[in-house]
C-alpha cells in the first residue's frame, strides 16, 4: 500500500523555489533597495555615502551573483515558463483574482525588462561606482524618467501581489479571512513601495530633499 | 402576451470530436421556471431551428436536475455552470450554450471527464476500510472535523472549477481545485489520514497542487460553494511540510 514514492516532483520544488525567491531574496532586496534609495530623500551627500558603503562591501560580486542577480534571474526566467503555461481567461471569468492572475504576470515581465535595463545603465555603464549625479542625470531624460516610473509602479504592484500569492500558497493564510487580511497586507505593501519610489525619483528629478531637516547644521 | 412568449437559444453542435463545429438557433415556447436543461428536452422533443430546418436531438449529459449529480456542467453564455440550476428567466438571450472547452468532447454538449476521476483515483479519494480480518471499529471523528468536512464531501466533480481555471489547459495537466480539495477530506478523516503521505506525494506529483497559480476562480465557480481556496491553501501547507522538512524531521 506504501509503494507510492514519497518524492515530489521536479515541478513542484522549481515552483517552490520560485514562490519563495520572489519574498527572498528578491522581494527582500527590493525593500533593501528602496531603503537604501531613500537616503536621496536627505540629501545627496548622504546617497553617496549610502551607496558608496554598498559599493565597497566584502564579497561584492559573490553577493551581488548569489543573492541578488541569480535568484532574479531564476525568478523571471521560471515565471515566463510559468505564464507560457498558462492560459488567462479574464473576459469570460473577470473577478478581482483572475485580474490579479493576469496582471502579475505583465507587471512581472515589465520589472523584469525594468531591472535588464536598470542594471544595465545604473550598473554596468557607471562600473559599479553610481553616484547621486549619475542618477539624476539619467532622470533628466523623459524617457528614462517615463520608464524609471513604470518600472518601479510594476516592481511595486507585484511584490505586493506576489506576497498575497505567497501567503496563500504556503499555506500560511488558509482560511477565507485570513486570505482577505494577506490582501490587505498585500495591497499595503504595493501602495507603500509604489509611493516611496515615486518620491525617490521625485527626488532625484527635482533636486528634492525633504529630510534634509534632519541634517544638523544647515 | 404571455402565451406567445418565446425563447431564443443558441446551441453549438458537433457530431464527434474531429467533427467540424456549427451553431443552430431554436425558438422555443416560454414556460414558467424553465431551465436550460427544459430547453434542451423541448429540442429533443421537436429539433427543428428556428429557420424550420429539421435537425437532431441534443446530446447532453443530465441526470438529477436538481445540482446534485454533477452531470449538466456546460457553458451558458459563456460561463461554466450548471445546465439544470440555469434558470432561462435570469439568462440573456439568446441564450448561447456550448460543451465545456477544457475536456475532450464526446458529442454536442457532451464531454469525458475522466480526467477528474482519474486524478481522484491517483490522490487515493477513499477511506480503506477493507481489510483480510475484521479491522474493527474506526476512530471517532470530532464533530469539529465534520463539520469542516461535510461541505468538502458535497463535491459534485462537476469540472466547473476545472473549466474555469487559467491554469488547466492544453499544456498544462493541472488536476484542478476539486482534487486538490478531496485531498483535504480525506486527510482530514482519521482513518483516512493513514494515507496522508500517499496523497500528499500524489498532489505534489506532475500537474499536482505547485499548477495552482491562485486566479482563485474555482471557488466562484463552484456551484456547491466548497471552500475550494481554503482547501488548496491548507493542502499546499501540507504538501510543503512533508516535501521539504520530511527530510529534516521526519
Amino acid at each position: 500500500m506504501y509503494s507510492t514514492a514519497t518524492r515530489p516532483d521536479t515541478s513542484y520544488l522549481l515552483r517552490k523555489l520560485h514562490s519563495f525567491t520572489g519574498i527572498l531574496p528578491v522581494g527582500a532586496f527590493l525593500a533593501e533597495h528602496f531603503w537604501s534609495n531613500s537616503a536621496a530623500l536627505v540629501s545627496a551627500e548622504k546617497y553617496n555615502t549610502v551607496s558608496q558603503e554598498l559599493q565597497t562591501i566584502p564579497f561584492r560580486l559573490i553577493v551581488e551573483w548569489g543573492a541578488i542577480l541569480l535568484p532574479m534571474l531564476f525568478h523571471g526566467g521560471y515565471g515566463v515558463y510559468i505564464w507560457l503555461r498558462g492560459k488567462s481567461n479574464v473576459s469570460a471569468y473577470p473577478w478581482v483574482g483572475n485580474w490579479l492572475y493576469l496582471t502579475q504576470r505583465y507587471t512581472g515581465l515589465i520589472a523584469f525588462a525594468y531591472i535588464g535595463w536598470h542594471l544595465y545603465t545604473e550598473r554596468w555603464l557607471t562600473h559599479g561606482r553610481s553616484t547621486y549625479a549619475n542618477v539624476a542625470a539619467d532622470m533628466r531624460n523623459p524617457w528614462y524618467l517615463v520608464f524609471f516610473v513604470v518600472g518601479v509602479l510594476a516592481s511595486s504592484f507585484h511584490l505586493g501581489a506576489g506576497i498575497w500569492n505567497f501567503l496563500c500558497k504556503w499555506g500560511l493564510a488558509a482560511t477565507v479571512k485570513a486570505q482577505q487580511a494577506a490582501g490587505r497586507l498585500g495591497a499595503l505593501v504595493g501602495v507603500a513601495f509604489s509611493l516611496v519610489g515615486i518620491l525617490i525619483i521625485i527626488s532625484f528629478r527635482y533636486d528634492w530633499h525633504p529630510f534634509s531637516v534632519y541634517l544638523p547644521n544647515r | 402576451m404571455a402565451e406567445t412568449k418565446q425563447v431564443a437559444v443558441r446551441v453549438k453542435r458537433q457530431a464527434g470530436p474531429r467533427e467540424a463545429a456549427r451553431w443552430e438557433e431554436f425558438s422555443l415556447k416560454w414556460r414558467p421556471s424553465m431551465n436550460v436543461i427544459i430547453c434542451l428536452r423541448d429540442i429533443a422533443e421537436n429539433p427543428v431551428t428556428r429557420d424550420g430546418k429539421k435537425t437532431t436531438p441534443i446530446t447532453y449529459d443530465s441526470n438529477c436536475l436538481e445540482e446534485i449529480c454533477g452531470s449538466c456542467a456546460m457553458l451558458i453564455n459563456g460561463k461554466a455552470r450548471m445546465a439544470c440550476s440555469a434558470l432561462v428567466d435570469q439568462l440573456e438571450q439568446p441564450i448561447r450554450i456550448e460543451p465545456m472547452s477544457k475536456f475532450p468532447l464526446v458529442r454536442d454538449l457532451a464531454v469525458d471527464r475522466q480526467f477528474m476521476f482519474e486524478s481522484l483515483k491517483r490522490v487515493k479519494a477513499w477511506i480503506p476500510i477493507d481489510g483480510t480480518y475484521n479491522l474493527g471499529e474506526g476512530p471517532r471523528v470530532s464533530p469539529e472535523v465534520q463539520e469542516k468536512g461535510y461541505p468538502l464531501s458535497n463535491c459534485i466533480t462537476c469540472g466547473n472549477c476545472l473549466e474555469v481555471c487559467p491554469q488547466v489547459n492544453e499544456h498544462n495537466q493541472f488536476v484542478g481545485a476539486a482534487i486538490i480539495s478531496q485531498v483535504r477530506l480525506f486527510n482530514m478523516h482519521p482513518t483516512g489520514a493513514m494515507n496522508k503521505s500517499e496523497r500528499l506525494a500524489a498532489i505534489m506529483g506532475p500537474g499536482g497542487i505547485q499548477e495552482c497559480a491562485n486566479a482563485q476562480n474555482c471557488v466562484h465557480a463552484c456551484p456547491k460553494g466548497i471552500p475550494l481556496t481554503e482547501s488548496i491553501a491548507e493542502v499546499n501547507r501540507d504538501a510543503w511540510k512533508q516535501a521539504l522538512l520530511g527530510w529534516l524531521v521526519g
